[in-house]
């Protein structure tokens, strides 16, 4: 592992994630936001926030397997979704592709994604080998 | 510098502009605060998404200039953008036109409003640098205008080790949330909290490289947050970029601000 997970006595996650990792050597990996469109660009799981999220952490994963890395390799990821209420749908998702403790991580409910049929993006940076 | 695009198995992204991720050997990196279609005066270019657009990415090739880049070597970039069909229609085409045959890894988000109202767009970009951290310091802080504001345009991190925060919000050890419904009392325990995982990670708030505010309502932020914000950095700020959103994970969280550090080797 090429990052330390910081924690904090004074400060707690308010759910399974990392407060903060200290890259310690490797390469730096930005991954750009994921979202769930197949190869022709077509948006899958239109309207199905579980199908959409499960394509995302796929495409998350295929980047960082490309970049010579796994899931275990990210600092931190940011959970951009449309709507609150489809949460805990995320949440269920990401435990089954993070079971032990998720990165460092921030969620955010935007106003749209690049198209209005997209639910969820996932944007990472990771420490590779 | 020894970037390397990434490429997966389904590369879609690879005809829309961007890559899928961009690995770099983290030698020197620079970190843009958010930049907008705001002009000297303070005042938004008139004409719309291109202008701003344009404007933008000006501003944003000086503070690259700055730093001896170009934008062939910015490796992520982020997209705030308040009306998304418009820079589909006439703001994508003024970036690419920055970027050449460039690829960053890439970002854009629907957000509802950007610092100024009148702000379609806001842009932030990490760049990786070329020549040796050898013998210069930890951080460079820097403007490339004389904005009067509290954030430094760039900031370049000379060989450190990089530390990524998560998204700070206003919750005690126990669990429950402070200052529900009280904007100055989340800033302060999301500010307190900043500060307990930068000092965990050995670090203090002048190592802080970027930070991203992401708040309910600008409007009261604007109100209670800045005078706990200034009172943390004590005039020694991070990029920043600041940006209204249409929620954060529980109901009662006003604001959530995330950090990038870095401390020495």
């Amino acid at each position: 592992m090429s990052y330390t997970t910081i924690t904090p006595a004074d400060a707690k996650p308010v759910a399974n994630y990392k407060m903060a990792t200290r890259m310690e050597g490797g390469r730096l990996l930005y991954i750009a936001g994921q979202v769930a469109r197949d190869i022709e660009g077509n948006v899958l799981g239109v309207g199905d926030i579980r199908v959409q999220a499960r394509q995302v952490f796929e495409n998350l994963r295929q980047v960082l397997q490309a970049a010579g890395g796994d899931l275990a390799d990210l600092l931190k990821i940011t959970t951009y979704i449309t709507r609150l209420e489809d949460f805990p749908a995320v949440a269920e998702m990401r435990r089954s592709f993070f079971p032990g403790e998720l990165p460092a991580s921030t969620l955010i409910v935007v106003q749209s994604l690049a198209q209005p049929e997209l639910l969820i993006e996932v944007e990472g940076m990771a420490a590779i080998g | 510098m020894d970037r390397r695009d990434i490429l997966a198995a389904n590369p879609v992204e690879q005809r829309r502009g961007y890559m899928p991720g961009v690995s770099v050997d983290p030698g020197r990196l620079l970190f843009t605060a958010g930049m907008t279609g705001r002009q000297p005066d303070g005042s938004i270019i008139p004409g719309g998404m291109a202008a701003q657009t344009q404007r933008t990415m000006e501003r944003l090739q000086a503070i690259l200039q700055h730093a001896g880049a170009h934008f062939s070597q910015v490796i992520k970039q982020l997209l705030y953008i308040t009306d998304m069909e418009a820079h589909a229609a006439s703001g994508r085409a003024v970036r690419a036109a920055f970027f050449g045959a460039a690829r960053p890894a890439s970002t854009a988000l629907g957000v509802r409003r950007l610092a100024d109202p009148a702000m379609l767009i806001e842009i932030e970009l990490v760049v990786d640098l070329p020549d040796s951290p050898a013998g210069r310091p930890l951080l460079e802080k820097y403007n490339v205008e004389n904005h009067g504001l509290d954030f430094a345009q760039g900031v370049i991190v000379n060989g450190g080790r990089l530390i990524y925060l998560a998204g700070q919000v206003a919750n005690n050890p126990d669990g429950t949330v402070a200052g529900v419904g009280d904007w100055r009392r989340q800033a302060e325990k999301v500010y307190e909290n900043i500060g307990h995982v930068l000092q965990a990670a050995g670090a203090t708030p002048a190592h802080a490289v970027k930070e991203t505010t992401w708040v309910r309502d600008i409007p009261s932020w604007r109100q209670h947050g800045p005078d706990v914000r200034r009172a943390f950095y004590q005039g020694d700020y991070p990029a920043s970029t600041l940006v209204e959103i249409a929620g954060l994970a529980q109901p009662e969280f006003l604001v959530e601000i995330e950090v990038i550090a870095a401390v020495a080797r």
